[in-house]
């Protein structure tokens, strides 16, 4: 008789087995199974399998995040239900640009929230430090640059969808357009609310012109220390509690509709080869823009404007994760547009 | 899929070098699914492969091209060397011999016969 508590061993192989992502599962899951349901006969428990089932999913799952050159791209010529982008080596180097895509994405959110605040900050007075000045100064290069960058990435593609070559991405087109608009639309509208963009006496002083600024400010107000005090949160206006909640969303829908046109989109090697030198290209913005801030945060400038707080440092924590994970992914895009 | 020479075929391989020679080796005498797999390895190597690291290297084996499924009405899928897969092994068992035969000939000269 079982013991209680005790699976079944096809059970315990099926919980197993959903630490691999669904392709993988499609491709191996049914002959894994099968393998994991002798070996729990045989060993009805053991610690190390199941170490090694986690380790293996989350490979498998970086892999196929075109991560890292994990196996589960399996034989394009094998008929399989894979679907064949996804098994080819344009595929895998489309995975590495969407995952690319989605760190640079993390990074420009949480990056454009530390250098809102200071642009924000100029736009009331310059900073008193040389040290602080050069570090913004840096940081605005970047965000521009990753600006251009990105613009150029979206040109290919949108080209590709537009001209109608590109069957299968209608959803994620529409996702990401939506997810565009709302935080564009959300932006401006509460980045007009600010008083640097209109009321403020010298709207043009500051580093940036003071609509970019406010914009910058209004798209990201999302990454605050303020969820951390509840107390000061309820202070706020109910729409820009709303606003809060909901801009993030948008941008999730962003990023996941880009990400998913990328995958699914079918580009040359040509463009692949082209969009992999923008993403390394974006990767070395993003250093740029994290020794930036890396040398305001250590400058530790007086005064309520440019003083970094707790969450700028667990920014850069963020912004150096979001920087390796974009650097392998470029990497990988790199081994796979050859 | 990429063209190697069947000495680096499995450079890439990293750390599933060692599991990758070693299903290699199993598949030599034949097709094979997961679970015999693991116990013919076990008793040539004493080495009992866990099914993650299985999987993963047998995987990126047949992402090489190495070795490649046999058609089965079974749920345990068989898999077989292909001809790259053999010569891969080869290159692979002969690089290793060498090793062997130079540290056994320096053992005998520094340490003698045991």
């Amino acid at each position: 008789m079982k013991a209680p508590g005790v699976r079944a061993p096809a059970a315990r192989a099926a919980r197993l087995l959903r630490w691999y992502p669904r392709a993988w599962r499609s491709r191996y899951g049914t002959e894994f199974a099968e393998l994991l349901v002798a070996d729990i006969e045989e060993r009805p428990r053991s610690r190390s399998r199941t170490a090694d089932v986690i380790r293996g999913g989350i490979v498998a799952r970086l892999g196929q995040a075109g991560l890292c050159g994990a196996g589960v791209w399996g034989d394009p010529a094998e008929p399989g239900p894979l679907a064949a982008p996804r098994r080819s080596p344009a595929g895998r180097t489309g995975a590495s640009l969407a995952s690319l895509g989605c760190c640079a994405a993390v990074f420009a959110a949480v990056g454009g929230a530390m250098w809102s605040q200071l642009t924000t900050g100029w736009q009331w007075s310059p900073p008193g430090t040389a040290g602080v000045t050069v570090a913004m100064l840096a940081m605005s290069a970047a965000m521009g640059m990753l600006t251009v960058l990105a613009l150029l990435a979206v040109l290919p593609v949108a080209w590709r969808v537009a001209a109608g070559r590109a069957p299968g991405v209608r959803g994620p087109s529409v996702l990401f357009l939506a997810g565009l608009a709302v935080v564009v639309i959300g932006g401006r509208h509460f980045g007009n609310g600010w008083p640097g963009t209109g009321g403020h006496p010298w709207p043009h002083q500051g580093l940036v012109p003071g609509g970019v600024a406010a914009f910058s400010w209004a798209s990201t107000l999302s990454v605050s220390s303020f969820w951390a005090h509840p107390a000061a949160l309820a202070a706020f206006p109910a729409p820009e509690l709303a606003w809060m909640a909901l801009s993030p969303l948008a941008v999730a829908g962003a990023v996941t509709g880009a990400a998913a046109v990328v995958r699914r989109a079918g580009l040359s090697p040509r463009v692949l080869r082209f969009e992999t030198w923008l993403g390394r290209a974006a990767c070395a913005a993003m250093a740029l823009f994290l020794a930036g801030a890396c040398a305001w945060v250590l400058a530790r400038a007086p005064g309520a404007m440019f003083r970094p707080g707790l969450i700028d440092v667990a920014g850069l924590v963020v912004l150096a994760l979001a920087l390796a994970v974009a650097h392998q992914a470029a990497g990988q895009a790199r081994a796979g547009a050859r | 899929m990429t063209i190697v020479p069947p000495d680096k075929a499995l450079d890439g391989f990293g750390r599933y070098a060692g599991p990758a020679t070693l299903i290699l080796a199993s598949l030599a005498d034949g097709a094979k699914h997961g679970y015999a797999l693991t116990k013919d390895i076990e008793s040539f190597a004493g080495v009992r492969l866990a099914p993650g690291t299985l999987y993963e290297a047998l995987a990126r084996l047949q992402a090489q091209g190495l070795i490649e499924p046999v058609e089965s009405h079974d749920r345990r899928r068989p898999y077989q060397l292909t001809a790259v897969g053999a010569t891969t092994l080869r290159a692979q068992l002969a690089a290793q011999r060498r090793v062997a035969d130079v540290g056994l000939r320096r053992l005998a000269q520094g340490w003698g016969s045991v």
